[in-house]
């Protein structure tokens, strides 16, 4: 009985020196940036132990419903804030949207024998996800892959089936190389792909990959590298082979800067340059610029205090994990539309100490 | 049949229901308080409960309200689930491209548009097959129980049999998803279409692609997961068969086969109503069969294609439906699985329990 009240007092002592921190930061999004947020929020939490971030990735859709409906701190999306989502959140002005990271997306593939490196380019992509291109080794696919001998094997394009910020950056790439593409499917985070099999989440696109010979997906750089899925190479709009990386994606970032629009946002794909990877984009995360509404002055400074150190110093972890770190200029506008943040019109310190 | 037997009968029917012969409490003045109290007491938890239903039904309608607006009753019949919107460049006769005044081209936005058909095929056939699958395996089962098993095994097999219902359904997804997906797709999927693409009338059962996640993977998972409910069911209802009629057909030279054949026969209402409480059970299963359907929002005749059913389009879409005709769109899904779970569960009810099953006892 004393063995008994000791344990039960062990693990309630344990379970009270957990809740040290004092402020907690709950924030929800994308699956595409989801490895590197969980990075950036231990990183964060050993520079700061008092604040604790928790992060939910449920995907871009049900990052910027969360975010609107205010039951998150701060939302995270591959695709940004569109003009009826910006209304709904009270404005452009009453929105701090910034690019914390650039990643690629990635045509895994299985094709069970297949040792070679494949090729593709943007229109015979479009096809093989509109279902057009059915097989393997189908002409358009060994035009470009020659030499290379491909199986006769049935392609099963995977997408997702959920609100994904990650559909959005390859449906708008798609978009760009297929008029067909655009006018049959569009772009847009949740679209009605034919056939195929759908997965919930980057990692259910994977699973679907890793399970399924002969299967396509476009996943995140981080989870084609993890879970060892081969990726093809993408000619870029320079013609050029690219295979991704961090390097190529942050050479389709350099551009950026210079096309980004009143609200931070800009397109990374399908940009020109010897060394660029087409199929890329920034992920955003947005906060309200009136922190008030959080009723608590410390979260206000810790939400703002985190953005920064992410823009900042948290870009070294990037290529760690196989994303691409935002370049000088952008970190400056980001920088900038940070510093909005503001508790009724009093600028909040944005330290990151 | 003299009609003093059957008054006698009803006689002792009405004295074997519930509640006959004993004294209701009574909620009005002058009975003693504590039994008011505790009878108001129970009468209010039974109509919050029902309260609580009439509350789910109204909050689906109003939100589906927007949907019922937009697409009217060919909602149930579209098979388009495009959630985004579409702009289409505006081509004359001959293929090119109307241009305007500042020489752009003219484009037409497509709005979202949403068609429940293609889920509730899904949902229709996986039932329908897992219903095929599973009823042999549970008629079966529940026969033995009855009429082969030796009585101290009964109880042993049953606990057994029904322990598969305890199981989460989570845990059938996953196993679906990671053991029965690539088994069918390496092994039983691409013997079963050569077979189909063989047959000349079967033609239209092949498919082009086996994935292993599609409507037969469901199907079994569905299978496994309804045959506890109707062996369950079945076993009660075959256990009410009067020894005088076994016996009867056993006098008259029946052999056990032809015995077991009428036993089923008197019992077929309740047989039916547990064959619908399994469809039921089936219908709007959820976990289980959205990790192993495929997610497709289309319709194919092949079993091995992949498809999505009414439950998996909601566990996949709900969390994230960000516009609000979408959400409106889905909730009218949801309002349609509850009316079909309602149709199934009250037509099962009436045949175990009403009126089938009185039917059953009394007419032969």
């Amino acid at each position: 009985m004393k063995g008994l009240i000791r344990n039960i007092a062990a693990i309630v002592a344990l379970g009270g020196s957990v809740a040290l921190a004092e402020v907690r930061l709950q924030g929800a999004g994308s699956t595409f940036v989801a490895p590197m947020m969980q990075r950036w929020v231990s990183e964060y939490q050993k520079l700061r132990p008092d604040v604790q971030a928790d992060y939910q990735s449920i995907g871009s859709g049900g990052g910027v419903k969360a975010f609107l409906e205010k039951t998150v701190d701060f939302g995270a999306s591959d695709a940004p804030l569109n003009k009826k989502e910006f209304a709904q959140a009270g404005g452009v002005s009453a929105v701090v949207q910034v690019p914390v990271i650039a990643g690629a997306v990635v045509p895994g593939y299985n094709l069970p024998g297949f040792n070679g490196e494949l090729k593709l380019d943007g229109p015979v992509l479009a096809n093989i996800f509109q279902g057009r291109i059915a097989k393997w080794n189908d002409p358009k696919i060994a035009a470009l892959n020659a030499g290379l001998s491909l199986p006769d094997l049935a392609i099963t394009p995977a997408h997702r089936t959920d609100g994904s910020g990650t559909t959005f950056v390859f449906t708008s790439y798609l978009a760009t190389q297929s008029v067909d593409f655009k006018e049959r499917i569009g772009a847009s985070k949740q679209v009605e792909w034919p056939g195929g099999s759908g997965g919930k989440g980057n990692e259910g696109v994977t699973q679907v990959v890793e399970s399924t010979p002969g299967a396509i997906g476009y996943i995140e750089l981080a989870y084609a590298l993890e879970n060892k899925i081969p990726f093809a190479t993408m000619k870029n709009a320079d013609g050029k082979f690219v295979k991704a990386s961090p390097k190529s994606t942050s050479a389709a970032g350099e551009q950026a800067a210079a096309q980004m629009d009143a609200n931070n946002a800009a397109p990374l794909w399908n940009q020109h340059g010897a060394n660029v990877y087409p199929i890329a984009g920034f992920t955003y995360v947005f906060v309200r610029s009136d922190l008030s509404y959080m009723h608590d002055k410390a979260k206000a400074q810790a939400v703002a205090a985190f953005l920064t150190w992410v823009i900042h110093d948290g870009q070294q972890f990037a290529s760690q994990l196989d994303y691409a770190p935002l370049s000088a200029a952008v970190q400056t506008r980001a920088g900038q539309a940070i510093g909005r943040l503001n508790w009724s019109g009093a600028p909040i310190a944005t330290a990151s100490r | 049949m003299p009609a003093g037997v059957t008054s006698i009968e009803s006689v002792e029917k009405k004295a074997a229901a519930p509640g006959a012969g004993e004294s209701r409490v009574s909620l009005r003045r002058g009975a003693y308080l504590p039994d008011r109290i505790l009878a108001l007491l129970a009468t209010c938890s039974a109509l919050t409960i029902i309260l609580l239903l009439v509350a789910l039904v109204s909050v689906l309608v109003y939100a589906a309200l927007p949907s019922f607006h937009t697409f009217g009753p060919s909602f149930l019949v579209h098979s388009q689930w495009r959630p985004n919107e579409l702009e289409r460049i505006q081509r004359d006769a001959d293929g090119k491209v109307i241009k305007d005044a500042d020489g752009e081209p003219v484009t037409q936005t497509l709005p979202p548009a949403f068609g429940a058909l293609p889920v509730i095929y899904g949902t229709a056939v996986t039932s329908a097959l897992s219903l095929f699958i599973a009823v042999p395996f549970s008629i079966g089962a529940a026969l033995f129980l009855i009429r082969i098993a030796p009585r101290r095994f009964v109880n042993a097999v049953s606990f057994l049999i029904e322990f598969l219902a305890a199981v989460p359904s989570i845990a059938y997804g996953l196993w679906g998803l990671f053991v029965l997906a690539p088994f069918l797709q390496a092994y039983v999927e691409p013997r079963l279409n050569a077979v189909f693409h063989r047959i000349s009338g079967l033609h239209w059962l092949a498919s082009s692609s086996t994935t292993g996640r599609d409507i037969f993977c469901a199907s079994l998972v569905l299978a496994i997961m309804v045959i506890p409910i109707i062996t369950a069911v079945s076993r009660d209802v075959l256990r009410t068969v009067p020894s005088t009629q076994i016996e009867g057909t056993t006098a008259l030279g029946a052999t056990w086969w032809q015995t077991s054949w009428e036993m089923l026969r008197y019992c077929r209402s309740g047989l039916f109503g547990a064959i619908m409480l399994g469809l039921a059970r089936a219908a709007g299963e959820t976990m289980a069969v959205a990790m192993v359907i495929g997610n497709v929002n289309e319709i194919h005749a092949s079993p091995f294609a992949a498809a999505q059913t009414m439950s998996s389009l909601l566990a996949n879409e709900f969390a994230e439906a960000s516009s609000d005709l979408h959400r409106a769109a889905l909730l009218e899904v949801a309002l349609a699985l509850l009316a079909m779970s309602l149709v199934f569960n009250v037509v099962a009810r009436w045949l175990v329990v009403g009126g089938g099953g009185a039917r059953a006892a009394g007419g032969h």
